[in-house]
């Protein structure tokens, strides 16, 4: 028997294992941690604190002192950019890690008690609120809750916990036919704690990797709901820079498009391509 | 028969929802909406005036009147007439959804065959070169944002900085080769955004019936691979890739289009829908999400149908 095999080995020794020998899936996370330490700089105040200031003349090129150029108003497109992946990270992890909590307490909860009112109830809500297009439901949150910058937060999380739900939902309800389950039932554990102490942490490697999509989601979404207007309010963000050009594209300006887009398909691809590398190794079929 | 009786039977089971979309876009639309008395008032009103308007536009109704009134309408399709512009709200979807339907079908259908090719290419080449390039572009596709490629091809495709084949925005269709010119970009722009997940999740469904025992059996008794991918795996395939496709068709008809209409200014119901939001026009509002719902519970019965046409071994009861 070789030293490998006696070593324990859980599911998460061997997905690290895996992921860890996935080249893309590592260059993808060293490329996510990049933009991340570019947003804990923009957090601390460490750079991009001029994004707001007016530092040069109208669609200045790109030049040593402006890195990306200038915007309509003189103000530096390279700080711009910058100070958006902190944004851009804001909203994603918030959206993520609340939808995703979101998402895992009603998907167990219905999936627990599959066949039972508050699944009939969980499983109504998700087709309800799939059935209202996307775009709509978050202008009318927009408006229902009168230009709140959150507004945009609450619409994601509303309906990007569906997914979420829908997974782990599937997953209890194979799960609470095994035995540890029946076993806990058996010494008269309480039901709650069942559902989230002894079957919801068994799901996390679906959680884990739904936020990594969800995150990416919410990025995306917010790029269009600030075009649309119902976006970020107060602050700088990939979208609002990308609204702000499609008037200088037309008239043959590119800076503040290509930088906004090039960033934000840097993240979005790096996370994505993470976030596939992640499932691959968590994915039990897999896992030998 | 069996169909008819089914049909009526997931048709009373669709209440439910109809009766929650409805509610809740009712709650969040309509109450909790914009306010619109005072945009239909003159300056300097009188109190009698505004009661006047509140009693028209039914603010003056207790929550669940007004709910009963909406779901009148919607059985009735009788709105009314949109607050904003006067016209009848039929009148209005009658003219805006075909437009919409035009934009956004060639995209629709090219964007979900082309990807439908490309991943039986890539599953049938697993794992080597052609499968590998095929993801890559297809990841790459699902990392840009729809609307950073319909600016890009707009860019390109229209404007006097790129190629300046099309017109930049609007919709002046009054014959093919107009229609054709008017259509062209935002169709490759969907198309474009469209083939990176739809063939990522088409791949995946044929992969896994690639993986089955009936597949290795058939390819041991030397079908050739064309017939194989055909016979054997797509059409096993057939399920998922029906429910993808026909759920996505309510949101393509009122919502899928709204991005594309607002960038290139065409007057579809999207865009329509989304004035409608931010002005507060009730009775556009009301109309777009009762029928969205509608379409829903009509897809669904779709499906079903389908999947028993599909497999007989998927039974109606």
């Amino acid at each position: 028997m070789s030293v490998a095999a006696t070593r324990r080995q859980s599911l998460w020794s061997k997905a690290a294992w895996k992921l860890r020998r996935d080249r893309f899936g590592m260059l993808g996370l060293a490329v996510v941690l990049a933009y991340f330490v570019a947003a804990v700089g923009v957090w601390l105040g460490l750079w991009a604190t001029g994004w707001g200031d007016v530092a040069g003349g109208k669609w200045d090129s790109v030049s040593s002192e402006h890195w990306f150029g200038t915007n309509l108003i003189g103000q530096d497109i390279f700080q711009r950019s910058i100070y958006s992946i902190s944004t851009a990270f804001e909203i994603g992890l918030i959206v993520a890690v609340l939808s995703t909590l979101l998402g895992a307490v009603l998907g167990a909860m219905a999936g627990f008690f599959s066949g039972r009112a508050t699944d009939e109830f969980v499983v109504w809500l998700m087709g309800v609120l799939d059935s209202i297009p996307f775009y709509l439901l978050v202008a009318a949150i927009a408006f229902a809750l009168e230009g709140n910058p959150w507004s945009m937060h609450v619409a994601m999380i509303s309906t990007f916990w569906i997914t979420t739900a829908r997974l782990v939902r599937g997953e209890v309800i194979k799960l609470k036919g095994l035995e540890f389950v029946e076993a806990a039932h058996a010494i008269g554990v309480p039901e709650y704690t069942i559902i989230f102490r002894h079957i919801l942490p068994n799901t996390f490697h679906i959680l884990l990797v739904q936020s990594t999509i969800t995150f990416v989601a919410a990025i995306k979404s917010e790029v269009i709901l600030s075009f649309l207007g119902l976006g970020v309010k107060d602050g700088m963000s990939w979208g609002l820079m990308i609204s702000e050009s499609t008037f200088e594209v037309l008239a043959g300006f590119f800076n503040n498009f290509l930088a906004a887009s090039v960033l934000m398909f840097g993240l979005v691809m790096a996370f994505s391509i993470f976030s596939d590398a992640l499932q691959d190794a968590l994915d039990p079929r897999q896992v030998s | 028969m069996e169909v008819l009786q089914y049909s009526l039977r997931r048709l009373v089971a669709g209440i439910p929802l109809l009766l929650g979309v409805t509610f809740i876009s009712f709650l969040l639309m309509v109450y909790f909406g914009p306010d619109q008395t005072y945009q239909l008032l003159g300056k300097n009103p009188t109190a009698e005036q505004i009661a006047e308007i509140r009693a028209e536009l039914g603010y003056d109704q207790p929550f669940l009147v007004r709910y009963a009134d909406y779901l009148r309408e919607v059985a009735t399709l009788d709105f009314g007439n949109s607050n904003s512009t006067g016209e009848l709200v039929t009148d209005l979807l009658a003219r805006t959804i075909p437009v919409s339907l035009m934009l956004i079908l060639p995209g629709f259908l090219l964007g979900n065959l082309l990807a439908l090719l490309l991943a039986l290419l890539a599953a049938h080449y697993r794992s080597r070169w052609p499968d590998k390039g095929i993801m890559a572009f297809s990841v790459v596709g699902m990392s840009i944002s729809y609307l950073i490629v319909i600016i890009a091809f707009q860019v390109i495709f229209s404007s006097s900085s790129g190629l300046g084949w099309f017109p930049v925005r609007g919709w002046n269709v009054h014959s093919l080769a107009e229609y054709l010119e008017y259509v062209t970009v935002p169709t490759l722009a969907t198309v474009f955004v469209a083939l990176g997940y739809n063939t990522r999740f088409y791949r995946s469904v044929i992969v896994e019936e690639l993986n089955r025992d009936h597949v290795r059996t058939a390819r041991a008794f030397g079908v050739p691979p064309a017939k194989l991918l055909y016979r054997n795996v797509l059409k096993n395939c057939l399920i998922p890739i029906i429910t993808r496709v026909v759920f996505t068709i309510p949101l393509i008809v009122i919502s899928g289009a709204l991005l594309v209409e607002t960038y290139f200014g065409i007057p579809g119901v999207g865009k329509v829908t989304f004035d409608a939001i931010t002005t507060g026009d009730q009775p556009v509002l009301k109309a777009v999400v009762g029928l969205t719902a509608v379409l829903f519970v009509l897809a669904q019965l779709v499906v079903d149908v389908l999947y028993r046409a599909v497999d007989p071994r998927v039974s109606l009861s």
